[in-house]
């Protein structure tokens, strides 16, 4: 079964931005989540990472980053209520707990841990949206000048990872397959079973690793004795840019030049303890909507007139996806004929 | 039969919580309780406050939170600072914010100090590089005579070691704060001993004042080559600052181990130990750590370092 946060190869404006401006704008969102506790500008915040991954087709992405930022929102509103006693205003009266001592729930406290979880939702999301639109190989690709082998680590843990919780559900399936008369497999097999799959995965990915020369010293490169050829060379290595990098670059400045300006205005005038003070102001409420409207920067144009694709489309499209999807898109859009409806989303994606 | 556990899980962990003394709500009323706030062992006051609408539920730090700007750590546990002024290390030396309830020192955080009503809260900004320890202080007089201390109230005895009018003067002082006096020598007393030093420091107790600062808590002693002895005010530092002379009086408060309170109205002489008891009043122990007295002038202990 396929993870809802694996990336799928989409024709959107969000998977088809270079990395650089699609961390920039999904960047920028988790910046605002950061700088603010005011829970309108975080509300909106996190509706423009559901609306951005919604216009993106990353609907399991971002149900399931949802699910789970909420329900850690709800954990950490439950933890701050028991752990903290502060605020003015007491619910209830507890009594004493172990470890925890006398434990008074007070209202103070339930917002201070909401305005928490919310933020932590809002990463969630995004974080969903980042991993399901934004092409792990390309960020990788993009990174590799500056760490090389923080990039190989990287590529192996996006592989290894969800390889082993493939494995997991092969072998739950397995164990459910052994029908009800079987005693119950529990955990603590199923975990020590992919340990050791993954230690047998990592000697193997290890030695083809070290076949490949990946243990030698990487060669000195001489610098070229004519600098246009390198360059042409470099340009050629280099991530290719979209036409649509230019719209998260600017969404991402102007969602930053907003929460600065917002704060200074006071946008954030927020606080929780001793009682709690939220100020809804204009510019909180300014803040929100533009948060609100930059989910719609995936959003993409109508075409005109009835897209038809020829050939020239079809390699424009495979150069700002990637020559390695480009292949099996071109095949299957080959047997679906021209007049046929847009792709629907991957199952499971 | 699963079913049915549900409810009666539900009811018997509602009646844990009832006689475990949970409720909704702050809970009942109490007496208001007043909340003072300084620096450097009182000398600069910043706050001082009547607090009216306590209620079971209040705690020192709840109190503190609604009267005065504070930072906290550890989970809201403890005070980092009030109204600007934070936890500090400068020049090898710390600073921090340290409370008493009833002139006791606390041995928990402030937000695990329940409150009974009609407390003294002393929250003090200080050095306590030196002296970290300072169980009891003088300056929330007349508690803890009157409420008592950590949320109980406790009998009080004066123990007259060779004090003469002095005694009387102790119990009258005590009497017109409202304190009502035991006789004898009941358990967990807050004992008051009206004395001349070369008794007074017979008793356990007392007798940490010559193990210096850090032993007893108190910024004084008695030195001197020859007798009588002479009063010694000590800066915070835990140094000789000032020596006084053989007519000074001492009223401090001292505490061993668990045991209550103790406070010593003494001098090294019986002129001394006179002029001490007369110190036994709001307007010369108000938030002074211990209050020394020479010809008729209070000094505060300690005395400021040079």
């Amino acid at each position: 079964m396929r993870s809802p946060f694996a990336y799928t190869p989409r024709r959107g404006p969000l998977q088809s931005a270079s990395p650089a401006a699609a961390v920039a704008y999904l960047g920028a969102l988790v910046v605002v989540a950061f700088l603010y506790s005011s829970p309108l500008v975080l509300i909106g915040a996190g509706a423009a990472a559901v609306l951005a991954g919604l216009l993106a087709g990353a609907r399991s992405a971002v149900r399931a980053g949802l699910r789970m930022g909420l329900s850690l929102a709800l954990l950490i509103v439950a933890i701050n209520a028991l752990v903290v006693s502060r605020g003015e205003t007491v619910l209830a009266r507890l009594g004493e707990w172990p470890l925890l001592g006398q434990v008074d729930v007070t209202a103070e406290a339930i917002a201070a841990g909401a305005s928490i979880g919310l933020r932590a939702a809002v990463v969630m999301v995004v974080a969903s949206v980042y991993s399901a639109c934004v092409d792990p190989d390309r960020v990788l690709r993009a990174l590799r000048p500056l760490a090389g082998r923080s990039a190989l680590t990287a590529t192996l843990v996006s592989r290894l990872v969800p390889v082993a919780a493939a494995d997991a559900t092969r072998l739950r399936d397995a164990a459910q397959l052994r029908g009800p008369g079987a005693a119950a497999g529990g955990w603590s097999p199923l975990l020590r079973r992919l340990l050791a799959g993954s230690f047998d995965r990592s000697v193997d990915v290890a030695a083809t690793l070290e076949l490949r020369g990946y243990a030698l010293e990487q060669p000195r490169r001489r610098r070229s004795r004519r600098p246009a050829a390198a360059a042409a060379r470099r340009a050629r290595s280099a991530e290719p840019r979209s036409r649509f990098d230019a719209r998260f670059y600017a969404l991402a400045a102007a969602i930053l030049i907003a929460a600065i300006a917002g704060k200074a205005l006071g946008a954030d005038d927020v606080h929780t303890y001793p009682t709690i003070h939220v100020a809804l102001g204009p510019a909180a409420v300014a803040l929100s909507t533009l948060l609100i409207a930059s989910g719609l920067a995936p959003l993409r144009r109508p075409p005109a007139r009835r897209r038809t694709l020829a050939p020239s489309a079809l390699s424009s499209d495979m150069y700002e996806k990637g020559t390695a999807t480009a292949g099996r898109e071109a095949a299957a859009l080959a047997l679906r004929g021209p007049a046929s409806a847009p792709l629907p989303e991957a199952p499971g994606a | 039969m699963a079913r049915r556990r549900g409810p009666a899980t539900a009811s018997a962990l509602l009646a844990l919580l009832a006689v475990a003394g949970c409720g909704l709500g702050p809970g009942q009323g109490l007496d208001a309780v007043t909340l003072t706030v300084t620096h450097e062992y009182g000398r600069q006051q910043i706050l001082e406050r009547e607090v009216g609408d306590v209620t079971e539920s209040d705690t020192v730090m709840r109190v503190l939170e609604g009267a005065a700007e504070i930072g906290t750590k550890e989970g809201g546990r403890f005070v980092k600072s009030i109204d600007g002024a934070e936890s500090v290390s400068r020049d090898g030396r710390y600073f921090d914010w340290l409370f008493y309830v009833n002139g006791v020192e606390s041995n928990v955080g402030a937000a695990a100090f329940p409150l009974r009503g009609g407390e003294a809260i002393w929250w003090d900004y200080r050095d306590w590089t030196s002296a970290l320890h300072v169980p009891a202080v003088v300056g929330s007089w007349p508690q803890p005579f009157t409420s008592g201390y950590e949320g109980s109230h406790h009998p009080v005895v004066v123990e007259c070691l060779g004090g003469g009018s002095a005694c009387t003067e102790v119990r009258e002082r005590l009497a017109g704060a409202g304190v009502e006096v035991a006789d004898g020598s009941p358990s967990g007393a807050i004992r008051v001993l009206v004395g001349p030093w070369a008794m007074v420091r017979r008793d356990p107790a007392a007798a940490q004042l010559e193990g210096g600062v850090e032993q007893s808590g108190v910024f004084a002693e008695f030195g001197g080559a020859l007798p009588p002895l002479r009063l010694e005010g000590l800066d915070e530092a835990g140094a000789v600052a000032r020596r006084f002379g053989v007519n000074a009086g001492l009223v401090a408060a001292t505490r061993r181990y668990e045991a209550p309170p103790t406070w010593l109205v003494t001098g090294a002489t019986p002129a001394g130990v006179r002029a001490a008891a007369g110190l036994l009043s709001t307007a010369k122990l108000r938030d002074h750590y211990a209050v020394a007295i020479e010809d008729g002038k209070e000094t505060p202990l300690p005395v400021p370092g040079r």
